[in-house]
């Protein structure tokens, strides 16, 4: 720690640098200090002119002009991140060049000579906080980290996650180089983007790495009362027991200097006639070190040094506490999350809990203890400060949107992206403002609630802006095409029925007395929409948005299906790697994507993974967490978690198709659609429901094929018997549907009362049939199909059934009229449609003989 | 709305042609009056006019004869086979219910029998050709034949969806008469000037009703088609947390000392081409103790790890601990498995399975090797010396249960057995033994 403390600004006498050099190096580094005095205290302006001086003795030094960049960043006000961005990369890219050809950047020491070397802040120089003056610069080192630190910060503040990453995955490969404190900085904001990347594995792994790396185990075994977390804590305890990091250097030290001593003999006579008594001697002073070597194993850890701690030890225990409870909340494990929290909760007495009460209201509202979440909120502190109320009114509009209270919800979204514009007025601006903007997560929220009161074009619009964000969830797709899909039932897209015309049978009534004539008028087909097909799916409206749209509603599902495939591949990576044609790596940004980059990191072997392992520990009822199970421990939780993500996808990707199916229909592409629909059926572990959906949008896809034998067989799986059709799905399906991922596996007890608290609203908003009326359609397309193959007999008997089932359907009206019809029963049919609810008998229209 | 069929000149044509058909103009005359314009869709005029024959009621016998007349001449230029309405034609011609006058007069128009290319009958008014017809002058031919002889060169049919291709027609009679009437009497017809009673109904407001309305499509079976249900909403809501504050970080290594890592570099290229002294040895390690980031920068690569491993075993063996968690380790590794044996190299992995875990491969590979550099080396006393080493060595290891002899206990065995007469390698034996 000596040399350390030393001022740089000595070193170079002492160490007998070329007399040359001395003068411009002190200059330099004074100069250097002064700038960063400048920094620490905030003047950006001054800090700025000391660094063009700087820049001038040293001309395009990548370390100057880095930091040139960073202080005009703040001196401007934090205006124009893109720029700053810009810089960095060619900084980043000029050390990387300057480290790959080895050279050594000398280019200010010939420059130097002819300045004076009086310089103006050498008074200062002494008074420098030692964290400034303890920087090491190796000469070999041409060190981009801090440059790709500060690259991957402000990509982290924009928002753009997947680029954030992949800067920070390339220094997270080389970190044992890299100094603590930047290390720590790399490792934390890792940690914040894998999270907001939803990638569990990566996380967990790097959260490992950290309570190793920075031996927070250590701070926390002090000051620890509470008997489950010390519990918890004593598979990281023994791994790091020493008292201190110090000791253990000094342990090192000394049984290292101990060994040079008791080794010099034979290291000195090993050329000597017999050697080999000296050997045996040090062998089995190797054996006696033995004991000794115990006691050190933990140099098998990584070295554990006191950071300069920016962050305090607590205050570092107190972060990682809450990216382990941000870890479990992602991975879904309720109860191991809410004893971890408890815990973050008592470490944060007395300082700013937030982080931690909004954590323990995000847990109450994932178990679906709403009351309770909103009691947390409330008792967050700071609610005048914009960024903290905007998120505030958003996790509001989340619990009420749950507890089914859509219009509340509304009013809190709203609230929330209100604070978030007030936000952006503040001045001056802050890097922190770019990131506490979540207008656009919030506007996603809002388009979810918009969809829910059954707005499709304002949802539509939401979906759209958030798009810029959300751009690679399928879901946010599948929402978009879902408001298209509504919008046009809903009759509010140009060239699509109203919605009463598609439901009603209209009749014209023509004629009187003995020459009246009913002519029915919607004859075919419902669909018109093929009239409406735009070039440009994406053709604007008046408005500037895309108009909604069927074929919109195909791309965006097209799009879905798309991302969805590339995170399935991305998955499968690891396991065929030969498909790196298709590099699609950056598409999952999410939930999916394997740790194949991670697997060469020593974190991730052989040593022991302290968090889960003391996960487990807590869980106790899970695994045992002794000896080697640890990696097992976290990979079971892991895999769950992956497993729940995987069913995830699964149920996204059935609806997608689906859709797509149905929209293929109403665009008149039954091959298109038969091969969705075939897709769809061929899913393993595909819902009930969407099987139903797949056979009912298959067979009419055949039929429109001409194909009606088939569509027939399709149909027929539901047949028991000659001619009565099971129900397609239970009740049970629904409501799982609706409530499924509510239910926590290994919270039973929790889950049934989420579930149970659940249901009724879950299923007020489902929107579909009922297992009778799937029924009903069931038995509607056969004798729809029958009566094409020209089985009247059975298409009658079916369609009666139908008719029982679904009075209301005017299809089931219409196929029944048509098979009365065709038997020649037309009185029969007359009747049908006078008692048919949807039939709309219209006046005929005399058009004709007013004007002729 | 349904797509009307006919656009508003095409049913003011029908509607006068249907009214002249009662005056005293010959069927040619009609004919021709009606095809003089060009814009006329022939399909959907004779598709409307098709649909209006259907209903026997609607039209009179007059206005049939001029419809069939169209039917058949709106596609004369072709051969009989290629017009959609043959067969409609030639089913009316069969059709047993209808008047003889009308079957007669359509097999006219087909120029069935001789009067081949006679045109005379159209010269005629349709209600003269009624009041000339003579039902005996007539023989009507049975349906088979006509089909033959019309139908047979039919193209097959073009594709046409199945749905749409076994549609019915869409009108329906609905008569609105008291129960118990014959809708038919024309008791109800509206007599001019009369008040209109229960039932009646003015046949031409009818007719120009249905020609304003009719459409292209039938009534066909109906399917129906659920929409899908919207995607549940769970995990989906945002819910949003404070953040971590990340600040810019000011690169400290700007224009810093660069003076200390170089005395370890410096000494460490030392130490690659001989031994230290003790003074210097002792300074490496206790900068490299000091400084723990420093090994990743001391100038040592695993190219160069053999030169260092010979020359300074113990600076090796503490530069290798420190590296343990260096992401290069397993290079490090390779390369020290794979140089010559050694007294120092054995004594630096020996030191290190003291220190720290190995990787078992690691341990393994290295002992295979060390036996079989025992059994090739030539001379006599050097391999005496080395198979010396091993065996203290391998005690070491088993000792201190670095290994598991196990894993080994065949290969060490048979080393033995081949250097029992050498001391130390029965000693090994004695050891394997009481393990057993």
């Amino acid at each position: 720690m000596d040399l350390r403390d030393s001022s740089p600004s000595s070193t170079p006498n002492r160490d007998g640098n070329a007399g040359d050099d001395d003068g411009v190096l002190s200059v330099t580094s004074a100069l250097a200090k002064d700038a960063a005095l400048y920094f620490q205290s905030r003047k950006f302006a001054e800090c700025v002119d000391v660094l063009n001086q700087l820049n001038s003795k040293k001309e395009n030094d990548p370390k100057v002009l880095h930091n040139i960049a960073i202080a005009e960043f703040f001196r401007d006000g934090c205006s124009d991140p893109k720029k700053l961005l810009e810089v960095l990369n060619n900084v980043k890219r000029s050390e990387e060049l300057a480290l790959a050809s080895g050279e050594q950047v000398e280019s200010g020491s010939n420059i130097g000579n002819n300045i004076t070397s009086g310089s103006k802040g050498s008074g200062t120089t002494t008074s420098l906080p030692a964290s400034i003056c303890a920087s090491i610069i190796y000469a070999d080192e041409f060190d981009s980290s801090v440059a790709s630190l500060n690259i991957a910060v402000i990509w982290f503040y924009l928002h753009e996650y997947a680029k954030a990453l992949s800067v920070l995955e390339h220094v997270y490969q080389n970190i044992e180089p890299i100094d603590e404190t930047t290390a720590l900085h790399i490792c934390l904001l890792l940690l914040d983007v894998l999270l907001a990347c939803r990638d569990a594995s990566k996380s967990a792994d790097v959260l490992n790495y950290m309570e190793k790396a920075f031996g927070v185990g250590n701070v926390s075994q002090g000051e620890n009362g509470n008997t489950a977390s010390q519990q918890s804590l004593n598979v990281v305890g023994k791994s790091s027991s020493d008292p201190n990091s110090s000791l253990i250097s000094d342990v090192s030290c000394s049984d290292l200097a101990a060994s040079v001593n008791a080794s010099e003999s034979p290291l000195s006579r090993t050329l000597s006639e017999d050697p080999l008594d000296e050997m045996f001697s040090t062998l089995d002073i190797g054996g006696q070190n033995l004991a000794r070597h115990t006691g050190l194993t933990s140099a098998n850890d990584l070295p554990k040094i006191t950071v300069d701690r920016s962050i305090s030890g607590v205050d570092l225990k107190l972060k990682l506490q809450l990216y382990k409870v941000r870890l479990l909340l992602l991975t879904r494990n309720v109860k191991l999350a809410k004893r971890e929290v408890k815990h973050a909760m008592n470490i944060a007495r007395g300082r700013d809990s937030s982080m931690a009460l909004f954590l323990k209201a995000q847990l109450e509202y994932a178990r679906g203890n709403h009351r309770k979440a909103i009691k947390l909120l409330m008792a967050s502190s700071n609610r005048t400060d914009a960024a903290m109320s905007s998120m505030f009114n958003n996790n509001l509009g989340c619990i009420y949107y749950q507890l089914g209270k859509y219009h509340t919800s509304a009013v809190f979204f709203s609230k929330a992206l209100s604070n978030c514009s007030s936000l952006q007025k503040e001045k001056p601006l802050k890097l922190l403002t770019f990131s506490q903007d979540k207008s656009l997560l919030i506007t996603y929220n809002c388009g979810l609630q918009y969809l829910a009161c059954g707005k499709p074009l304002l949802a539509a619009h939401c979906f759209q802006k958030a798009s810029l964000v959300f751009y690679k969830r399928p879901l946010m797709w599948l929402r978009l095409a879902e408001c298209c899909l509504m919008a046009v039932e809903k009759g509010l897209v140009k060239g699509s029925w109203a919605p009463s015309d598609r439901s009603e049978v209209r009749v014209s009534v023509i004629g009187k007395g003995r020459w009246r004539r009913l002519l029915i008028e919607n004859g075919t087909t419902r669909n018109r929409h093929v009239d409406s097909v735009e070039r440009d799916v994406w053709a604007l409206g008046d408005d500037g948005q895309p108009k909604l749209s069927l074929p919109l509603a195909r791309q965006c599902l097209y799009n879905a299906l798309h991302l969805l495939n590339c995170s399935e591949l991305s998955n499968s990576k690891s396991i065929l790697p030969s498909d790196s044609s298709l590099e699609e790596n950056e598409l999952s940004d999410g939930a999916s994507s394997k740790n194949s980059n991670y697997k060469n990191l020593p974190s991730n072997d052989s040593k022991a993974s302290t968090m889960p392992a003391a996960l487990i520990n807590l869980n106790g009822d899970l695994k045992e967490p002794k000896g080697g199970t640890n990696q097992e421990g976290i990979q079971t939780f892991i895999s769950y978690y992956e497993d729940i993500c995987r069913r995830e996808n699964q149920m996204i990707k059935q609806a997608l198709l689906a859709n797509l199916a149905y929209v293929e229909l109403e665009l008149e592409n039954p091959l298109k659609a038969l091969s969705a629909a075939r897709a769809l059926l061929e899913l393993p572990g595909c819902s009930r429901i969407y099987v139903f959906l797949g056979h009912v949008y298959l067979a009419e896809a055949l039929c429109l094929l001409n194909k009606p034998k088939e569509a027939a067989e399709h149909l027929s799986i539901y047949l028991s018997g000659e001619s009565n059709i099971e129900l397609p799905f239970g009740l049970e399906d629904c409501e799982q549907w609706r409530v499924k991922k509510h239910i926590d596996c290994e919270e039973a007890n929790v889950g049934a009362a989420a579930a149970k608290n659940s249901s009724p609203e879950g299923l007020e908003d489902f929107m579909f049939l009922k297992p009778d009326e799937a029924r009903g359609t069931l038995y509607a397309n056969l004798a729809a199909v029958s009566a094409i193959q020209g089985d009247l007999e059975r298409a009658h008997h079916f369609v009666t059934q139908a008719l029982s089932l679904v009075p209301d359907s005017s299809e089931a009206t219409m196929t029944a009229i048509y098979v009365d019809l065709m038997l020649g029963k037309s009185q029969e049919a007359v009747s049908k449609l006078k008692h048919c609810s949807h039939v709309r008998f219209l006046p005929s229209n005399q058009q004709f003989n007013k004007s002729s | 709305m349904g797509k009307k069929m006919l656009n508003f000149e095409e049913q003011c044509k029908i509607v006068n042609l249907l009214k002249s058909s009662s005056e005293q103009k010959s069927i040619e005359e009609t004919l021709t009056e009606f095809f003089t314009n060009p814009k006329l869709r022939h399909f959907n005029v004779c598709y409307s006019l098709s649909l209006l024959l259907q209903d026997k009621m609607m039209l009179s016998s007059t206005e049939r004869l001029v419809a069939f007349a169209i039917l058949h001449r709106s596609y004369s230029s072709q051969k009989s086979a290629a017009n959609p309405f043959i067969s409609f034609l030639v089913n009316a011609a069969c059709d047993e219910g209808a008047e003889n006058y009308e079957r007669a007069f359509i097999l006219h128009l087909l120029g069935f029998g001789n009067s081949n290319s006679s045109k005379e009958f159209l010269k005629q008014s349709a209600s003269e050709y009624i009041k000339k017809f003579d039902p005996s002058s007539q023989t009507f031919p049975q349906k088979e034949q006509l089909q033959k002889q019309y139908l047979e060169k039919a193209h097959p049919e073009p594709y046409a969806c199945l749905l749409k291709s076994t549609a019915v027609k869409n009108v329906l009679a609905d008569p609105d008469v008291p129960p118990g009437c014959d809708a038919n009497s024309a008791e109800f017809d509206l007599e001019p000037g009369a008040k209109s009673k229960l039932g009646s109904g003015d046949r031409d407001e009818a007719l120009s009703g249905l020609i304003a309305n009719l459409s292209l499509e039938g009534l066909i079976p109906h399917w129906i088609r659920p929409l899908p249900p919207r995607f549940p909403v769970d995990e989906e809501l945002v819910w949003l947390n404070p953040d971590n504050n990340h600040e810019l970080q000011w690169d400290q290594g700007m224009c810093a000392d660069t003076s200390r890592g170089a005395a370890v570099r410096d000494l460490i290229a030392k130490a690659l081409r001989g031994p230290l002294a003790p003074n210097q040895q002792e300074q490496v390690l206790v900068e490299l103790a000091n400084d723990p980031k420093l090994v990743y920068h001391c100038g040592l690569t695993p190219r160069k790890l053999p030169e260092l491993v010979e020359s300074n075993p113990l600076i090796a063996v503490d530069v290798l601990i420190k590296l343990i968690n260096s992401p290069e380790i397993a290079e490090y590794f390779t390369v020290l498995v794979n140089m010559d044996m050694s007294l120092h190299s054995m004594e630096v992995v020996n030191r290190l399975t003291t220190a720290v875990e190995l990787p078992k491969e690691f341990v393994r590979t290295y002992i295979t090797n060390c036996i079989s550099s025992c059994e090739n080396i030539k001379d006599k006393y050097m391999q005496n010396r080395l198979v010396r080493l091993v065996c203290v060595f391998l005690q070491s290891l088993i000792r201190n249960r670095i290994i598991d002899v196990r894993d080994l206990f065949i290969e060490v065995q048979a080393f033995c057995i081949e250097f029992s007469r050498i001391r130390e390698a029965a000693g090994l034996f004695r050891l394997l033994k009481t393990l057993e």
